[in-house]
């Protein structure tokens, strides 16, 4: 045995910090002292789906508030948020370790619970916007034709539906950011303040750049609404850049798992140059219809990968006991314990 | 009435007997017969299949010795300085804790439960109705100690429920009950404040200034929590014990980030309206 083994003249009997010469800090074995998620993909899938669907209801409304007149962009905008109202909550439901009981999550109103508030916003936005849906399909004789169902369809004032789902829907879009940050892991709680801004700007620019993918690859937006479109994805993807760079400041070291070896390719190779950087340069050059669809498609996998890769941080953060003893720390030195001087 | 425990890890022998009676009375299944390697402790760590867990700390002597060491030798020299006149093995000691659901209270799994499915019941403590949850696992990133967990099988999460049926039928919960050196006490919260009160005093009387109590405002049950019902003596820094110092009810941060949302809603909007008119 050398004297490596004991260096403190002890048997190497433990990895407890006292007995183990090369750890200093304080924890039990490297054991988390906090539960992560048991969230699986289902999650950051909705995170991004719900976020696509939210965002294109805003230009929607948006579009009616300011009078525009383009039928493919309502219809776009529209049908879009109905498909990603009727996935999210099935994805939702899978996700459930008891999913015939998904009922429970309305048998109550929990305003300081953001998945309580975040699943009724969810029932009343998916409910107002399959309305909205119904009549732009009876409008264009999806409902089989002049029928009663869709004579009653094109009665639904679906102006008025929209503004007053635009709450909801923009609620949708951001409260996945307050989900993470209301529970104790330090990587999101550190960032209470942005991450529910950053997670809606996210879900506006995908929105947005989901619109317009759609536009230009059938061929149907008229040149004023991609041209608006376009300008909105540019400042959206400012706005978001912004935002991203000063939640990292909030989120101080403890952002460290967004870097490792793991997650740091994909954050920052695939959210922050990928999906914002590269799309901007695209958006900024010379406008043609293979850059926009290009630039689109690079601003909705950014948009995933960011989801994903705060998902799967928080789950690292979690996990890692020296992340958690920091955060949960007094700042004063010893807090209510009584100081002892060895 | 609210009613807690106290657990006294001064007096804790590391029996298991906690672990084993909580168990058996609520017949939880084993949780795999893993070997950690670490010290004599292979339970780990709470979990929805075990409700009171004894972690096993290793306190060796500090005293620094170089080259080859004579275990013999070791154990032999038997002089570690204790108040009182107290001896002890040349090894070391060890510091051993019952740990369980803090019972916090104000507790964060409850407010972030969705269905409603965690309440306080009529003794005050934190309960988690099985016919609700739906498994949506909030409650378990939400809780400051890592007690509440889902259990995959099952689907649904669950911790300890401070024997509530016992409690209905006028019986100690059955850790405390089995409990040989009464580490673990059980009783009214104010009761058992009083107690912890005495034998803090009674600790630094004795020459153990760093004998502290965990899960009051103050330490443990800080950061909005108000102080657990279910408290703790420890002799050593909480993260030993696995134990955060300063913990945060995540919840207080729900109203401050919902009103960052809405002006962000506002801004963003007021954005795409005017691409829109300048478009
Ligand atoms: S310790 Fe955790 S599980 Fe127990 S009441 Fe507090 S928050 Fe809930
Ligand atoms: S898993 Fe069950 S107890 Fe936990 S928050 Fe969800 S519904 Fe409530």
């Amino acid at each position: 045995m050398t004297d490596e083994k004991h260096r403190n003249g002890k048997p190497e009997t433990s990895h407890h910090p006292e007995t183990d010469p090369n750890r200093d800090d304080k924890n039990y074995y490297g054991i988390p002292p906090i539960k992560r998620a048991h969230w699986t993909w289902q999650i950051y899938v909705y995170f991004w789906i719900g976020g696509i669907g939210a965002g294109s209801h805003l230009l929607a409304t948006i579009g009616y508030l300011l009078g525009w007149r383009d039928e493919a962009f309502f219809r776009t905008t529209k049908y879009t948020t109905l498909v990603a109202m009727v996935v999210s909550p099935v994805l939702l439901v899978w996700d459930l370790g008891r999913p015939e009981r998904f009922l429970n999550m309305l048998r109550i109103l929990k305003l300081r619970s953001p998945m309580s508030t975040g699943s009724w916003a969810l029932s009343i936005f998916g409910s107002l916007s399959g309305l909205i849906a119904t009549k732009q399909a009876a409008e264009d004789g999806l409902l089989l034709g002049d029928n009663f169902a869709s004579r009653l369809a094109k009665l639904v004032p679906d102006r008025l539906i929209s503004v007053l789902a635009l709450p909801f829907g923009l609620y949708v879009g951001s409260y996945t950011g307050i989900l993470l940050i209301a529970t104790s892991v330090p990587m999101w709680a550190k960032n209470w303040l942005l991450m529910g801004p950053t997670f809606l700007s996210s879900a506006v620019s995908s929105g947005l750049s989901w619109t317009s993918l759609v536009l230009h690859i059938g061929r149907w937006g008229d040149g004023k609404t991609l041209g608006a479109l376009k300008k909105a994805e540019k400042a959206m993807l400012i706005i978001e850049s912004v935002l991203i760079a000063a939640s990292l400041v909030r989120m101080g070291k403890w952002s460290k798992p967004l870097f490792s070896k793991k997650l740091g390719p994909l954050f920052v190779g695939g959210t922050i140059l990928g999906g914002i950087v590269a799309p901007l340069v695209l958006l900024f050059g010379k406008g043609s219809r293979e850059k926009s669809i290009l630039a689109s498609i690079l601003v909705l996998v950014g948009g995933f990968l960011f989801r994903y890769v705060m998902v799967v941080g928080g789950r690292d953060s979690a996990d890692d006991p020296e992340s958690y003893f920091t955060f949960a720390k007094k700042d004063e030195k010893g807090g209510g314990r009584p100081e002892v001087s060895e | 009435m609210a009613t807690g425990f106290l657990t006294d890890t001064t007096v804790c022998i590391g029996c298991k007997a906690c672990e084993v009676a909580c168990k058996q009375w609520n017949q939880l299944p084993a949780d795999g017969y893993e070997l950690t390697g670490d010290s004599y402790d292979n339970t780990k760590q709470l979990s929805g299949d075990t409700w009171r867990h004894v972690a096993f700390i290793e306190n060796p002597k500090k005293k620094r010795l170089t080259g080859d060491v004579d275990l013999v030798a070791l154990a032999e020299d038997v002089k570690e300085d204790l108040p009182n006149g107290a001896e002890l093995d040349g090894l070391g000691r060890w510091t051993f804790m019952s740990d369980v659901c803090k019972h916090c209270v104000e507790a964060p799994c409850q407010q972030a439960c969705p269905t409603g499915a965690i309440i306080r019941n009529e003794f005050d403590n934190v309960y988690i109705q099985p016919d609700v949850c739906n498994g949506c696992g909030y409650c378990v990133p939400a809780c400051p100690y890592g007690v509440i967990t889902s259990v995959p099988e099952d689907g649904r999460a669950f911790k300890c429920t401070l024997c509530y049926d016992r409690q209905i039928d006028g019986l100690e919960p059955a850790c405390a009950k089995a409990c040989p050196t009464n580490s673990i006490m059980f009783g009214e919260v104010e009761e058992l404040e009083k107690l912890a009160e005495e034998r803090v005093a009674q600790l630094h009387d004795r020459g153990y200034p760093q004998a502290f109590l965990y899960g009051t405002p103050e330490v443990g049950g800080t950061g909005g929590i108000k102080g657990n019902h279910s408290k703790f003596i420890l002799m050593d820094v909480p993260e030993t014990y696995n134990l955060p110092e300063n913990p945060f009810l995540p919840q207080d941060k729900v109203a401050g980030a919902t009103i960052a949302c809405g002006v962000a809603a506002g801004v963003l909007g007021a954005v795409v309206a005017w691409a829109f008119l300048e478009g």
